[in-house]
């Protein structure tokens, strides 16, 4: 742009060369020479606009004058620096606590699954006469991957809680059973080794196990010499044949812990056998063939329901629902998430309504200023603008600081190790954080500073310069508008703090519900015992009578009980028949959880008998079985009369049509008594009927997973160390796991609730602070 | 100064002025004074250019390649910085002319049967 600089630089003298000639000729046409100046000048026009259009030409003019507009403006910020730390410190809080929700909904919501095929991946689910009962059984997902033209891959698998030890001490964790296909859908290559092959997935040949990477690190350092080596699982060798990545997140199997073992896909001996085609429950992973929508698939799915419940009786009333993965990763946490980022939003308001009234404060006093500089000739347009680039400054400013905010945020949530909630722990501060904060940044400025731009850019400069900068006429209109603002946050900030009460009531309410049984100074245990040590159900009713007697007789104990049902939630639903009043159809057969414990059940728990008699130990395996069922089981199958005395039967009734039950292993027992409701599906709901048996009496219940329970005169904490000796005096294999207090389990109950209603409280505070601080100002 | 004076004159049609620069320059090279001058003149007087707005005009031009500037001598030997039409600037006043006389005609076309309608 050489031309450029020769040219302007010479304006000025071809101005005056001009200017010089027409006076010369207005001279020869006989003016007087300084007539015929002053009319060369005014024949000219005017000179500095004649300048400034011929500097456009050769300028990039909106570049200059922006950039003059941002010096201009940060001028402005630096003279008065009290606003400016004011304005910029709420911009930040507001656009902080943005993106700092925007990271977390980012994170868990809108992210893209990490699998090459995310879009295509999910989960299918059987659902029986309008239940939903989890994932179909083994049987039935191969008919569904054999038979379907959608999908490239129909995957049944489970994760289960085992004892293991990998080069270390024995410890509880949860297990994946898979088969290759698993992995294959997910798009997970081995590092080393290898995928299981089909026949390791046969009962019998399934003891191979493939491990990640991570956990190779950890235990065998990372040698190549892992392969071969060996891990005992529920005291069963397994060959390690593979290492895969760490590729499959915490959140995948809701169980709020990450899976580093998988063994082949061989849950019992006889699972693909067709007395268990009704073994549903069990998890689906499927991956849709290339441009499949879900609806269609799901079609696909629901004709080859439709024949199975055809052909098989147990698939009566069956069909089939398919969800997207990435659907399951927000879990129940999607509304508190909708919750709080609309919560962010108003706080974002709040925010740009406070900066709003500091502008117009501001402006106001600037009156005279934008009067004079509009009676020298700058536009209205220009005014705005100038004012609109200060704006921009300041949300800059802000939504910088603001970034800033939202990474301690990160942190912070980090921090706190939100168990229940693993999909958490990926918000972090990436490109699409920091795009989102630069746009609200940007929305903000708008937001914020047009209406005060508009109202100070209107000014008159006769009316104002002839008041002498005391804006009386203005004034009435400025302070309406500043009230309305205030007004406004006021309401929104009242809004915040409603929807934060609302929460903490609902959580209280939680909190102090009626549990049906005394949670205080409880500690639980969880036990596994390995099926090659504990086959017979005797040894199982042996060591837990043992292990229960030992904990009872530890100082500081009261009582103690062995279970496989721990309230406020458990979920083993079995169907049950009372005696003489056969289900119509296979529809309406009464269902009711189903679990065992010892005859201390009641004592430990603080669990009221409401009539009848409790169990006793004279009930044995060698006396008539009996079952003690919860209030609403009462109320509901036995209204208007007492059950105590009346005989139940557990599994599948025998006579109805079309319900198969080749193995019979149903069971009748007496009910000796009606026991006090306890929460069993969570703190919010209503209990479901309960049935409680003993696993001495019924040894076909009689598995090797259960929880001791033991209610302790002292903090329950305290008794930790002793039961553990008691444990691995009795056997030393099994590990002392998931040892919690029952204040704990609980905790983790209302731990949803206590995330949303802590951070709405949090933002609630931070509106009612900015609030507090614009109404000062104005008033 | 906003009056009858500068009603009566007839304000330039944005672009205009680059086209009567370049039908000027056709006639040879000239410096500023000497452009708004023949403009002035050949128009009868009709057209007057404020002549300050000539410069941003020339500048325009100057940028586009259609004019180029020499320095030289004037009349009675004074510095000054002539224009003169390129060949690039030639074509585009071919282009531009042609385009003018479409418009010209055009309005005219419009303008014509409307004087008769507002007449009977």
């Amino acid at each position: 742009m050489r031309s450029r600089k020769h040219m302007l630089e010479s304006l000025d003298q071809d101005i005056r060369d001009h200017i010089e000639r027409e006076t010369q000729d207005n001279i020869e046409r006989g003016m007087t020479p300084e007539e015929a100046h002053f009319a060369a000048l005014r024949k000219f026009g005017n000179v500095t606009r004649v300048k400034e259009e011929a500097r456009e030409v050769w300028s990039f003019i909106w570049l200059e004058r922006m950039l003059q507009d941002i010096h201009y403006g940060l001028r402005m910020l630096r003279k008065s620096p009290g606003f400016t730390a004011a304005a910029v410190l709420t911009l930040a809080l507001g656009i902080g606590a943005n993106a700092a929700m925007f990271s977390v909904v980012n994170a868990v919501l809108l992210r893209p699954l990490p699998f090459s095929h995310a879009d295509r991946l999910v989960r299918i689910y059987s659902i029986k006469y309008g239940v939903n009962l989890g994932g179909p059984s083994p049987l039935d997902a191969r008919e569904f991957a054999r038979r379907n033209g959608t999908f490239d891959f129909i995957v049944s698998y489970d994760a289960w809680r085992k004892n293991l030890s990998i080069a270390g001490e024995p410890e509880q964790v949860y297990i994946g059973l898979v088969p290759a296909e698993y992995f294959q859908a997910l798009d997970i290559q081995p590092l080393r080794g290898r995928l299981f092959t089909a026949d390791e997935n046969e009962w019998g040949n399934h003891h191979v196990a493939v491990i990640t990477a991570s956990l190779w690190r950890a235990r065998f350092g990372s040698e190549e010499s892992v392969l071969g080596r060996s891990a005992r699982i529920n005291d069963e060798p397994y060959t390690i044949v593979g290492v895969v990545p760490d590729a499959v997140p915490e959140w995948m199997e809701k169980l709020h812990t990450k899976i580093n073992v998988w063994t082949p896909f061989a849950p019992f001996p006889d699972v693909w056998a067709e007395t268990n085609r009704e073994a549903r429950g069990f998890t689906t992973i499927a991956r849709l063939k290339p441009g499949i929508t879900i609806e269609k698939a799901k079609g696909d799915l629901q004709v080859i329901a439709a024949d199975l419940a055809k052909r098989y009786a147990v698939d009566q009333g069956m069909d089939v629902t398919v969800e997207p993965l990435v659907n399951t990763r927000v879990g129940n946490l999607r509304p508190a998430l909708l919750l709080l980022m609309g919560a962010v939003g108003l706080i974002l308001l709040i925010a740009c309504s406070n900066v709003a009234n500091l502008l117009l404060a501001r402006n106001s006093l600037r009156q005279r200023e934008f009067a004079i500089r509009g009676a020298l000739g700058a536009g209205q347009a220009r005014l705005v603008r100038q004012l609109l680039t200060e704006s921009v400054l300041l949300s800059f400013l802000g939504g910088g600081a603001g970034a800033a905010l939202a990474w301690f945020g990160n942190r912070w949530l980090a921090g706190m190790r939100l168990e229940k909630f693993p999909q958490l722990a990926g918000a972090t501060i990436d490109p699409s954080v920091l795009f989102f904060t630069l746009s609200a940044a940007v929305l903000t400025s708008v937001v914020f500073g047009v209406l005060p731009a508009m109202v100070s850019a209107r000014a008159r400069p006769s009316v104002v310069l002839k008041e002498g900068g005391r804006t009386s006429t203005g004034a009435r209109g400025w302070h309406t508008l500043r009230r309305t603002l205030a007004a406004a946050e006021v309401g929104l900030s009242l809004m915040l703090l409603i929807g934060a009460s609302l929460l903490i009531e609902s959580l209280y309410r939680l909190q102090n519900s009626n549990l049906g049984f005394r949670a205080d100074h409880l500690l639980t245990e969880h036990l596994i015992l390995p099926d090659v040590r504990y086959s017979d159900p005797r040894k199982i009713t042996q060591f837990c009578e043992q292990f229960a007697d030992h904990a009872r007789a530890i100082p500081g104990v009261r009582d103690a009980t062995i279970t496989d049902v721990i309230p406020p939630s458990y979920n083993w639903k079995q169907p049950f028949t009372v005696i003489g009043r056969a289900a119509p159809s296979p529809g309406d057969v009464p269902q009711a959880n189903f679990g065992v414990a010892n005859p201390h059940y009641l004592r430990t728990l603080g669990i009221p008998l409401l009539s009848g008699r409790d169990f006793s130990a004279a009930d044995t395996v060698a006396t008539s079985r009996v079952t003690l069922i919860n209030e609403t089981l009462a109320r509901r199958y036995f209204p208007n009369e007492n059950p105590v005395g009346k005989q139940i039967e557990v599994g599948s009734p025998e006579d109805l049509p079309g319900e198969s039950n080749a193995a019979n292993s149903n069971f009748r027992m007496t009910i000796i008594g009606v026991i006090g409701d306890t929460k069993n599906r969570g703190l919010a709901l209503n209990p479901d009927p309960d049935i409680i048996a003993l696993y001495q009496q019924n040894p076909e219940q009689n598995f090797g997973y259960k929880s001791l329970i033991v209610r302790t005169a002292v903090e329950p904490w305290q008794i930790a160390g002793n039961l553990r000796r008691e444990l691995h005096a009795l056997d030393g294999e099994l590990p002392f796991a998931e040892v919690r207090t029952m204040d704990e389990i609980l905790a983790q109950q209302t731990a949803d609730g206590r995330f949303s209603a802590s951070l709405l409280t949090i933002f609630a505070g931070l509106g009612l602070i900015l609030t507090m601080v614009g109404v000062y100002g104005v008033i | 100064m906003s009056t009858k004076e500068q009603r009566e004159r007839i304000e330039l049609l944005q672009g205009t002025l680059d086209l009567l620069i370049l039908r000027t320059l056709l006639l040879g090279p000239a410096h500023g004074h000497a452009i708004a001058k023949a403009i002035e003149f050949n128009s009868d007087d009709v057209l007057q250019v404020e002549q300050g707005s000539l410069y941003p005009a020339l500048h325009r031009l100057i940028k586009r390649r259609w004019i180029a500037v020499e320095e030289g001598a004037s009349e009675n030997n004074r510095r000054a910085k002539f224009c003169q039409l390129t060949s690039k600037g030639r074509r585009q006043l071919a282009v531009e002319t042609n385009k003018w006389d479409k418009m010209a005609g055009a309005i005219a076309q419009i303008l014509r049967p409307a004087v008769r309608e507002g007449e009977s």
